[in-house]
């Protein structure tokens, strides 16, 4: 089972920044929770070395 | 079941597994193991004279393991076939010690030890799966001491105690002193509508359970003291408000408030509780005899290979995803597979018989039939174009596509496609293309909705379903939205290549949104994964490029949620009146200089492999 842990997303809708779960390879639905946008994306900045999208 | 059993067209198979299912819609090919029962069932009389001479004893699954069965038994008093069946793992047999004692004490010579598996195949045109639930197992909850407490039992153990075919002939009593209790208590909601162990939903049936079994604890000992520890009682069905009423008017007591753990008291093996009864707001302390927790009910352990066989989909809480949960609520998402029973979600016995009826009608009808009505759009497949990359097969919701790479064979079925044109949107060869909603219909929107003041207008992509119906909802609910965003329809979000966004751009789009079904919704199983897969790729390339990601969003709205949409085309506007001209201008150059440079990648490729076909 792939781990799941805390990163950090960024709206594009409303710009804010939060923390959601995150499970490498698993595609899920993400929501804002400022301004409920499905835009939700994860903050390359802070998550350096991140892996580029997510595996369906 | 006896009916079932003698139903000239009905054939059944007990005792037997399903090993493969392959084919669609009026051409299943089914491929079953048809376990040896050791037993000539065609012979047995079910008269029990071998399990009376069998020596092996082993607990009964039927009774709840309270009481305890032969190695050769009748699994149920009604079950179908009538006949015995040995359980091999527990049987002696004759090898190597030679017991043999049934197969000596059957008259009718019935049992053949040496009896071998069968494999059987024959050819269906639909399926029903009613595959069933299991029972939330308890012992993970520690606060209630299942198992460390002998007087807590479940409502299945709690069902067999009180009946008169169970382990105790009818008699009630509580496990540690075999006495019939003066106390029993319920708790309700165990293992449903707990987020802590990943069961949030509700289990359906237990409400009813409980008030059923109050109501014949107080029909069998009107002495017997019962208390109902509850979150909220569920009573909704025909008649189930009157057995509600009925119970309480019997002296059953319901308090509002789940206990947070039971204790056993070590010399009496009383079970005493501290529950804060929500009504009152009082912490009230309980004692009693014996503790009955309502079980919920979950997903059986081996739906994986049920799902596997049929490629079907689960909603989130872990039953089978029926195609559309008021329309279609027990077809499954691939034409001519239903659903009955538990599989799908928990429902009670009249459910899921109204359910099998339905799933009966709905195969019949298809069957009688001849014929199958194919989906007007769906894809199509120019094999001279293919590259045997085996992206449609993954990407297809439905099992479409069968590719080999390596032997660079392809197959596809249309009768299995439904038409959401991810495979059409993900083949970057171009072999696929779809019957409505093309390419070129598009592209056609894209310009004719940015041939004027392009920069003043938002490109909204909407699936049929969900998000385009919201526009819907929001118009019909005469909620205003901004007038230049410029709705186009496709069947499902995973329609939506990535061509079309970037040529809504490079045409002066200032936004462009990609719309669709949350994920529950979607109504090609999880076609809308790759949309979002698609999109948050697109904000990677953006990045790179130095276009503002910010310019595409992706929103997932309900049919339902006129407010929703009205709300994100509102908010979106906002966004676009911060893009600028310039802007949109450099993000125009960028894209017509990557396009150049995709075309000049392809001549050159081409011109590197001469002996490829067109492409
Ligand atoms: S995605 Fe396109 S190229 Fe790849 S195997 Fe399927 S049809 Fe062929
Ligand atoms: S991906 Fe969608 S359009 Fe393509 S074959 Fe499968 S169901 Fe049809
Ligand atoms: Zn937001």
């Amino acid at each position: 089972m792939p781990e799941t842990e805390e990163k950090d997303f960024k709206c594009l809708r409303c710009s804010a920044e939060f923390k959601l779960p995150y499970t490498k390879g698993v595609m899920q639905e993400r929501t804002c929770p400022k301004c409920g946008s499905n835009s939700v994306r994860l903050d390359r900045k802070k998550e350096k070395g991140a892996p580029a999208g997510e595996k369906k | 079941m006896m009916d079932v059993g003698r139903h000239p067209n009905i054939k059944l198979l007990t005792n037997s597994k399903v090993e493969a299912i392959k084919g669609y819609v009026g051409n299943f090919d089914v491929k079953v193991l048809k376990k040896t029962r050791y037993v000539d069932e065609t012979q047995c009389t079910a008269c029990g004279d071998c399990a009376e001479v069998c020596p092996v004893v082993v607990p009964d699954a039927y009774q709840q393991g309270l009481s305890s069965r032969k190695a050769i038994y009748i699994p149920f008093p009604q079950a179908v076939p009538s006949a015995s069946l040995i359980d091999m793992e527990s049987c002696l047999g004759t090898n190597p010690i030679a017991c043999g004692k049934c197969a000596d004490k059957c008259d009718k010579k019935c049992i053949d030890y040496d009896a071998k598996d069968e494999t059987i195949e024959f050819k269906v045109g639909t399926v029903i799966v009613a595959t069933g639930m299991d029972v939330f197992d308890p012992v993970i909850l520690e606060e209630y001491g299942y198992t460390k407490h002998e007087n807590v039992v479940t409502s299945m153990e709690f069902e067999r105690l009180l009946s008169a075919g169970g382990p105790s002939d009818g008699h009630f009593i509580r496990p540690t002193d075999r006495q019939r209790p003066k106390t029993v208590g319920f708790v309700q909601c165990v293992g449903s509508r707990c987020e802590k162990i990943g069961k949030p939903y509700c289990s359906n049936i237990c409400c009813m359970n409980t008030i059923k079994d109050t109501l014949l604890l107080k029909d069998h000992y009107p002495d017997i003291q019962a208390k109902v520890f509850y979150i909220d009682i569920r009573a909704f069905g025909k008649g189930f408000e009157d057995l509600f009423k009925r119970s309480k008017e019997a002296g059953v007591q319901y308090i509002r408030g789940i206990p947070g753990e039971i204790t056993e008291d070590p010399k009496s093996r009383n079970l005493k509780v501290m529950v804060e009864d929500t009504t009152s707001n009082k912490i009230e302390e309980h004692e009693f005899d014996m503790m009955v927790l309502s079980v919920g009910v979950t997903p059986r352990l081996d739906m994986p290979e049920v799902q596997q066989l049929l490629t079907l989909s689960k909603t989130p809480d872990g039953f089978f995803m029926e195609a559309h949960p008021k329309l279609k609520p027990v077809d499954a998402p691939s034409t001519g597979i239903y659903f009955a029973g538990c599989a799908e979600a928990p429902k009670d016995v009249k459910d899921s018989v109204t359910q099998a009826s339905a799933a009966a009608a709905r195969a019949e009808t298809l069957l009688s039939a001849g014929k199958v009505k194919l989906e007007a759009i769906t894809s199509t497949l120019d094999t001279a174009l293919c590259r045997y990359c085996a992206t449609c097969s993954r990407v297809c919701p439905y099992g479409a596509f069968t590719v080999d790479p390596k032997k660079k064979t392809i197959s596809y079925i249309d009768a299995l496609c439904k038409g959401c044109g991810t495979c059409a949107a993900e083949c970057r060869f171009g072999a696929l293309t779809m019957k409505h909603f093309t390419d070129e219909q598009i592209v056609t929107q894209i310009d004719a909705h940015l041939a004027e003041d392009p920069g003043e207008k938002v490109i909204v992509f909407a699936c049929n379903w969900c998000s385009y119906a919201g526009a819907d909802t929001c118009g019909g609910a005469r909620l205003q939205y901004p007038p230049n965003q410029r709705l186009i329809r496709t069947m499902c979000s995973g329609r939506v290549d990535e061509k079309f966004v970037l040529h809504a751009f490079r045409k002066g789009a200032p936004m462009v949104v990609v719309s669709g079904c949350h994920y529950v919704d979607c109504h090609y199983i999880d076609a809308n994964r790759w949309t979002q897969k698609r999109v948050e790729k697109l904000w990677d390339k953006f990045e790179k490029w130095g276009i503002r990601p910010e310019r595409l969003l992706l929103e997932w709205i309900s049919a339902a949620e006129g407010q929703r949409f009205q709300k994100t085309m509102q908010d979106i506007e906002e966004l676009r009146k911060k893009v600028t001209k310039e802007e949109i201008e450099q993000t125009v150059k960028i894209l017509t200089e990557e396009e150049e440079k995709d075309k000049a990648k392809a001549k050159k490729k081409q011109a590197d492999s001469p002996t490829k076909k067109k492409s």
